[in-house]
């Protein structure tokens, strides 16, 4: 019987499932806290109490007829920063990008890079930096300036060109002393869009340069398999489920964690009708977004900000004042790992819960504006229709132990509500949680064996009602 | 000098798409590098479109009569945003009513557009004068 390994290394819990794959199945789970000081710690031991084997089992004695899966997004994940030229163009497309390669984008910069802008890198750098700017035979002179701002600068980390296919070879030469690597533009013309080969080389890097740095390098040696940013596995599980099983298309995953929220949906994005004019880019069909703002205990203040008038609508229902909210929050701070303890807390949690799942949905989903023309009234759409979506998966902590479906239904109800720009919000979707937490863990499976991991992804889900 | 790129697209709230087709068609026959925008296009995605591609020009048609109102300040915003010499054309059904056409051509000079067309103009004499244009402006730069 066929069987693989597959492990995640989280912020803080290591977690590992072996699967048999002939009748595609969970055969153990383990989890054990992310050893931070040496990730390799905490994943050998969550593989050989999985294989069966004593504990203190050397990697070098490990067998070798079980391949073994991982992924991790310990220490902050995999953060890029990204480059564009105009904001809605090739800078969306630069984080679009980014995401949809499981990292996170923690700045972003259009046009010219500035001194304080260099600045701001030099005192944070992030892993790497996605360059990229103009069409294919379109503007160079942004992209050599700021070429030769990186150049200048103090940061070493890599640097991926994806712009203007006129301009990579003088842009390689600029940063000769750099690490930088060229690839395809992104968007090779106007509104077309050339993720692939960019995405390809960004998890190339997170391979080769990230993972050495993190303690992971022992692991890839010796048992020869490739790990992949945790998001990425699940961007490719959500791409590959409609593919096995069409009667799961169009599908929406929520994964919402302590730190950020990711949501990734794959279902078509745009559908041409006379009374339907799009603007801007046609996003893709599998697209991720996360938010480094939105989460319910690291980011639990930034979410305060970010969602007040949802968040005080919810305390206002719930009769319970902003004070309560405060102090809820100040407790989180001080302590991120924090359980809700009876009420209010219970409440105040699934407060912040609905606001959060709102906000990285809406940010998420395009849009119609409604236009008033000669020929009738038109909607103008920007950003991803989800309307379609017939399915979300609630993931992560709070919602994959959610026993009903009220927080996710609660913020698309209130997507729902009228207002001036229309949110393409999923309207008659099914709601299930990722209850055994396997999405991470199938997801990692999904490349190399999609058939599989669909069977054992959509074997865990538990419907809300 | 390779092609270059010219942005088009139909001004506005406006959904006349069968002359931007043809426009398209006819000046990618030109030899430019033709970037349309298509129907109900905003001043921002022409500027946006044309920083990108790095245009020499961009041509907004409007044919619902209110061009007026849509192509005030294009010139503007693409000062605003660098593209500080870049040839604007404007042609099609520019205003509503019978104004004549000397006047239509004097307001829209007066916005910023380096030539203002009718109707019915001959697109052959169009691309002449676009091709004249760049070559000057290029001329100029150098």
């Amino acid at each position: 019987m066929k069987k693989v390994v597959s492990i995640d290394i989280g912020s803080t819990w290591t977690k590992g499932a072996l699967f048999a794959l002939d009748s595609p199945a969970v055969v153990a789970k383990r989890d054990t806290p992310t050893t931070q000081d040496g990730l390799g710690r905490g994943f050998l031991a969550v593989l050989t109490s999985l294989l069966g084997l004593p504990p203190g089992t050397r990697l070098a004695d490990l067998p070798r007829d079980i391949p073994v899966y991982f992924s991790s997004s310990a220490k902050g994940g995999l953060a890029i920063a990204a480059v564009g030229l105009v904001p809605n163009l090739t800078l969306q497309l630069a984080k679009l990008t980014a995401m949809s390669a499981g990292g996170k984008v923690v700045r972003s910069f259009s046009f010219s890079l500035t001194e304080d802008d260099i600045a701001v890198l030099e005192s944070a750098p992030p892993d790497m930096i996605l360059l990229s700017g103009g069409t294919d035979g379109g503007n160079t002179a942004y992209l050599f300036e700021n070429a030769a701002r990186l150049a200048a600068s103090k940061l070493e980390v890599p640097v991926i060109f994806a712009g203007n296919r006129a301009a990579a070879s003088r842009v390689a030469r600029i940063l000769e002393k750099k690490d930088v690597v060229v690839t395809e533009n992104i968007m090779p013309e106007i509104g077309q869009m050339n993720l692939e080969p960019a995405r390809d080389k960004i998890r190339g890097l997170f391979l080769d340069r990230i993972v050495a740095g993190r303690g992971l390098g022992e692991i890839v040696e010796v048992l020869g398999s490739r790990p992949k940013p945790t998001p990425l596995g699940v961007f490719e599980l959500v791409a590959a489920i409609p593919r096995v099983r069409p009667d799961w298309d169009d599908l929406c995953v929520i994964d919402m964690g302590g730190a950020t929220t990711d949501v990734y949906s794959n279902t078509e994005s745009y559908l041409e009708t006379d009374t339907v004019v799009l603007k801007g880019l046609h996003e893709p069909r599998n697209k991720r977004t996360v938010e480094g703002d939105l989460g319910l205990r690291v980011s639990a203040r930034t979410l305060w900000d970010a969602g007040r008038e949802i968040i005080l609508e919810g305390l206002d229902k719930a009769g319970l004042p902003a004070e309560a909210m405060e102090d809820f929050i100040a407790a989180i701070a001080a302590d991120a790992g924090l359980l809700p303890s009876g009420e209010p807390q219970k409440t105040l949690d699934r407060i912040l819960a609905e606001a959060c799942v709102f906000l990285a949905v809406s940010r998420h989903a395009g849009g119609w504006r409604e236009a008033f023309t000669p020929q009738g009234r038109v909607f103008v759409q920007t950003g991803k229709d989800l309307r379609r979506v017939k399915a979300i998966v609630g993931s992560g902590g709070y919602l994959s132990r959610s026993a009903d479906a009220a927080v996710m239904r609660g913020a698309l109800n209130r997507l729902a509500r009228p207002a001036e720009e229309r949110k393409l919000a999923p309207e008659r979707p099914a709601f299930y949680a990722d209850a055994a937490g396997l999405f991470p863990l199938a997801g990692n499976l999904a490349e190399d064996y999609p058939v599989e991991a669909t069977a054992l992804a959509l074997a865990s889900l538990k419907p809300l009602s | 000098m390779s092609a270059p790129a010219i942005v088009l697209g139909v001004i506005g709230a406006d959904c006349h798409s069968v002359g931007n087709r043809i426009m398209e068609g006819f000046f990618s026959g030109e030899g430019f590098r033709v970037v349309n925008l298509g129907v109900m296009v905003s001043q921002l995605e022409f500027v946006d479109a044309a920083i990108e591609t790095d245009a020499a020009a961009i041509l907004v048609s409007s044919l619902y009569g209110h061009g007026e109102i849509d192509c005030q300040g294009l010139r503007d915003l693409c000062i605003e945003k660098g593209l500080d010499r870049i040839i604007l054309y404007v042609g099609g059904n520019l205003v509503v009513g019978k104004t004549p056409a000397a006047e239509v051509e004097e307001k829209f000079r007066a916005m910023g557009f380096d030539r203002v067309f009718r109707p019915d103009i001959d697109l052959k004499e169009a691309a002449a004068l676009l091709r004249s244009d760049i070559e000057a402006r290029r001329a100029k730069a150098s």
